[in-house]
């Protein structure tokens, strides 16, 4: 078989297919995983994966158009392009389309780590082993785990466009996952936790275990709480899924289109002082560091929620020129099989000063909330109310008490914001969301 | 895609090392999309997606590898790769390939290719003017339109050889109304494993009206009431409960992994009597079927529960060959790129004895439940919750003013052996379901039915 063209060419190739008066960009990547899960004892599955694809975006008469093929030859790549000039012949004109011009983009060199992509899969295999090895021999009542496993993956980014555009990243990932199931008295409880690191070398699989056996195991023996307003109090599990409703409600383009709870609020206090929300595409405290967007904006930092008041949305090159300013560089798309809209890269709520000790003995009577399910369904992201289902504890004296299940909290995302009565020091990323524990000082939870 | 020549040498490949079984998955999809929002045709994305997967099966181990490229090179690469993670050592057997007859064939009346998509276009803008003049408080519209049709081919070391076309399509509708600083959404999304006939049975116009109609009348909601008490399901909807709750603990891999409620309970009486629950992929151009699975083995009907009482699990050929049992034809998979799992199809619970009029007469105070924003669930303790994005009050006997806010919450069991009344209305719900960080489609279905008693998460009294 002939040479295979790399993602630079492939982009340029699409580029070159413009014609005149069109705007084209193309979106190219590939990624290599690694995947490994272990079950008593044994490798459960390995997984290999090589992937790689381009996706156009080709602007004409102010009409979007997009088309994208799943490792494309020179000539597939080209067809790509004609079928997006296709799609633009039938979509609504709109002034504000647009592809962003090039700009200069400071690297990060640090996202890529040679060693990493050098791993020997044994080695792999074998972390997944002890991963779950680890889970399974740390409490007596936890003798088995639902998902304990390890993935990889070094991949690369090339963007080009008619535009000037012409920029190229690759970078390394790994992650560890485990799901503990706890066992007593015929009751079974389960607990997990992630971590994600550039390099095996950075990423801590035992504190995941340890993690995730504590979780399950505490909260064996759980009842139904009695129905009350009292106070609340996130843990960063917790806390990370809730960041999810406010991600949207963030986006420019949500607020455009009217879609959004903090439409119309600029300027205005949305939450306790105590609350500093961010996203910041640079931190690489964060996993979802990028040196650009996905659409070749370099990224920065975003104080989206300044102590309390809100600052800023989050914008791509389109809602920022429908907006009349700039793209915060969060252009973000799920992968080259769609055009970019508006994400978050590393959104968090800065860490505050409180230790979580002092937040346990302010919420005396309180519940810490440490899994919520059903976010994504019981939430309204519009009109910002939610009823979602929680575990957790009792907190009694400082000290976490009797376990919860089957509780429900209700609130908005307005109340809950101004609710927040302290922020721990204690921030913590999931994937590319990060909260410290966070304390509400009253909320409702149903159990009967 | 590719002959069967070179499927046995890449099983031969793949079985170089032993193994319990190997297995080829060769995917092309072809795909449309298109979204309106905001009163604009905003995008239009024609996709080509393809590739192949080479699994090696070991015990209930197993060793996966997939590619984009369908060149001999490239799956011969990928065998090798699958094969490494089965550590015997003896080459095991491939049989010579033979077609497979399907036990249901889906047909496409009218193919998704023989439209333009201009009319596809014309479907939104239809459905964006319908949502928009059903009532002034309407304030935004965005819809889209999908279809695909991916074709499969599926070779395995025992001799299967499958080619089966998928053709999807999907129109989806989420409107949002909005009155004096009040916000509401209603989404109504009806699919179907079909060709474009399948919008003659589903106009664009009704789907608008339904969401725009939930969006509307949840304007007028109140909080929802919090606490146990009866609560009615309407049609589609417990179908959707019965998916979360009880199918997923049904998978025969959760059930593996000792994290099912249902673990070792077949025989036993774990829903009330009027509940009859089955999965079953045969159900003709319905959103979750198909004609094989993901790893060849014919569609199938299987029933859950009869009468309450538990039946048997849905399993994929890893899963049962461990515990030496047929396949019930639940392997699926989102794409090549994945390895299969236990996946459910179309889960529905059967009609039963009463009408939907009679349910609600008899119930003299709870919330009837006409949409559910889907859910989760425990499978290893059961405990599931559910968002209920339209609801209303039930007030001696009748349905009266809405509710927002509320949400469901209880145990599987608890729950199903609650349900007192099962109605003749049968009607479902497509959604996708995600595992695993896999999602296919899936179908759900009920007639009305009525829990007696289940908790009612809500911020009134």
């Amino acid at each position: 078989m002939g040479r295979v063209a790399d993602l630079g060419e492939l982009a340029g190739a699409a580029v070159e297919a413009a014609r005149d008066g069109e705007a084209v960009e193309a979106y190219a990547e590939e990624a290599r995983r690694t995947e490994v899960t272990a079950y008593k004892g044994e490798v459960e599955g390995l997984t290999f994966a090589e992937s790689r694809g381009v996706g156009v975006r080709l602007i004409a008469a102010d009409r979007l158009g997009y088309a994208y093929a799943a490792d494309p030859s020179i000539d597939e790549v080209g067809a790509a392009v004609a079928r997006a000039r296709e799609n633009a012949e039938l979509a609504t004109e709109d002034e504000f389309n647009v592809l962003p011009p090039a700009m200069p983009i400071e690297p990060i060199p640090a996202l890529f780590r040679q060693d990493q992509a050098a791993i020997a899969t044994e080695r792999k295999v074998s972390v997944a082993l002890d991963l779950e090895h680890l889970a399974v021999s740390a409490d007596p009542r936890v003798a088995k785990v639902d998902q304990a496993g390890y993935g990889d993956a070094v991949s690369r980014v090339a963007i080009a466009s008619t535009t000037g555009v012409t920029a190229e990243y690759g970078r390394t990932d790994c992650w560890a996952v485990v799901s503990a199931l706890a066992e007593q008295d015929g009751e079974t409880q389960s607990g997990w936790s992630f971590r994600v690191a550039r390099e095996l070398g950075e990423l801590d699989w035992g504190s995941v275990a340890e993690e995730a056996v504590e979780r399950s195991a505490r909260l064996l023996g759980a009842i139904k709480p009695a129905s009350g307003r009292v106070p609340v109090v996130l843990d960063p599990f917790a806390g990370s899924s809730f960041l999810g409703i406010l991600a949207g409600a963030l986006s420019a383009e949500s607020v455009q289109k009217q879609r959004s709870l903090f439409a119309g609020l600029l300027g205005e206090e949305v939450g306790s002082p105590l609350m500093t929300l961010v996203d910041d595409g640079r931190t690489l405290d964060g996993p979802a560091a990028a040196p650009f967007d996905d659409e070749g904006v370099p990224t920065g930092r975003t104080e989206l929620i300044a102590h309390g008041r809100l600052m800023a949305f989050l914008h791509n090159a389109y809602t920022a020129r429908r907006g009349g300013t700039d793209s915060t560089g969060n252009a973000r798309r799920g992968g080259y099989r769609t055009p970019p809209g508006v994400g978050t890269t590393n959104f968090f709520v800065q860490p505050g000063a409180t230790p979580v000790s002092d937040i346990l003995l302010r919420a005396q009577g309180g519940v810490l909330i440490q899994d919520v399910s059903g976010v994504h369904s019981g939430a309204n992201p519009i009109s910002g109310e939610f009823s979602v289902g929680a575990t957790g504890l009792r907190i009694e004296g400082g000290e976490l008490g009797e376990p919860l299940r089957e509780m429900t909290v209700a609130s908005t995302v307005p109340e809950m914001l101004k609710g927040i009565a302290a922020v721990g020091d204690d921030l913590r990323f999931f994937t590319a969301v990060g909260v410290p524990t966070v304390l509400i000082g009253e909320m409702t939870v149903a159990g009967v | 895609m590719l002959d069967r020549e070179l499927a046995g040498q890449v099983l031969r490949a793949a079985r170089a090392r032993g193994g319990s079984f190997a297995e080829l998955f060769v995917e092309e999809r072809y795909s449309l999309s298109i979204r309106l929002d905001d009163g604009k045709i905003e995008e239009l994305t024609s996709g080509l997606d393809r590739g192949a997967g080479v699994r090696v099966g070991h015990g209930t181990s197993f060793g996966y590898a997939f590619s984009n490229r369908l060149d001999r090179d490239a799956l011969l690469e990928a065998a090798s790769a699958a094969a490494a993670a089965v550590v015997s050592g003896a080459a095991g057997q491939v049989i010579d390939l033979r077609a497979q007859e399907p036990p249901v064939v889906h047909r496409a009346e009218r193919p998704i290719e023989a439209v333009p998509p201009a009319q596809k276009v014309a479907w939104l803008r239809e459905v964006d003017d319908v949502a928009r003049a059903f009532s002034p408080h309407v304030r935004q519209v965005s819809a889209s339109y999908g279809d695909s049709t991916q074709r499969v081919v599926i070779a395995t070391s025992d001799g299967r050889w499958v080619e089966e076309s998928r053709p999807r399509v999907r129109l989806g509708v989420q409107v949002v109304a909005g009155r004096d600083g009040n916000i509401q959404t209603g989404f109504h999304g009806p699919a179907g494993l079909a060709g474009l006939e399948f919008f003659q049975g589903h106009p664009p116009r009704t789907t608008a009206e339904v969401a725009a109609k939930r969006a509307v009348t949840m304007l007028d909601a109140g909080p929802a009431p919090a606490g146990e008490m009866p609560v009615v399901l309407a049609p589609g909807m417990g179908g959707v409960l019965f998916h979360e709750a009880c199918g997923h603990p049904l998978e025969a891999d959760i059930v593996d992994k000792e994290a099912s409620v249902y673990r070792g309970r077949i025989g036993e009486v774990l829903a009330s009597s009027l509940v009859t629950g089955v999965d079953d992929a045969t159900v003709r151009n319905a959103w979750g079927s198909f004609s094989f699975d993901d790893e060849g083995a014919p569609a199938e009907r299987t029933v859950l529960f009869r009468d309450g009482e538990l039946q048997g699990l849905m399993y994929d050929r890893l899963r049962a060959e461990k515990d030496g049992v047929a396949s019930t034809g639940n392997g699926r998979r989102q794409s090549y790129a994945h390895p299969p799992i236990p996946r459910m199809t179309n889960s529905y619970i059967l009609n039963g004895p009463s009408k939907a009029d009679d349910v609600l007469a008899s119930t003299e105070h709870g919330v009837y439940v006409t949409a559910l924003g889907g859910g989760q669930t425990n499978p290893a303790s059961g405990d599931f919750v559910f968002g209920v994005s339209e609801g209303y009050l039930i007030e001696g006997g009748k349905v009266t003013s809405p509710v927002r806010g509320a949400n469901l919450t209880g145990r599987a069991i608890e729950v199903m052996s609650a349900v007192d009344a099962v109605a003749d209305d049968f009607d479902t719900w497509e959604g996708v379901c995600g595992k695993d960080g896999q999602g296919v489609p899936v179908g759900s279905g009920s007639p009305s039915l009525r829990i007696a008693r289940i908790t009612v998460g809500g911020t009134g009294g």
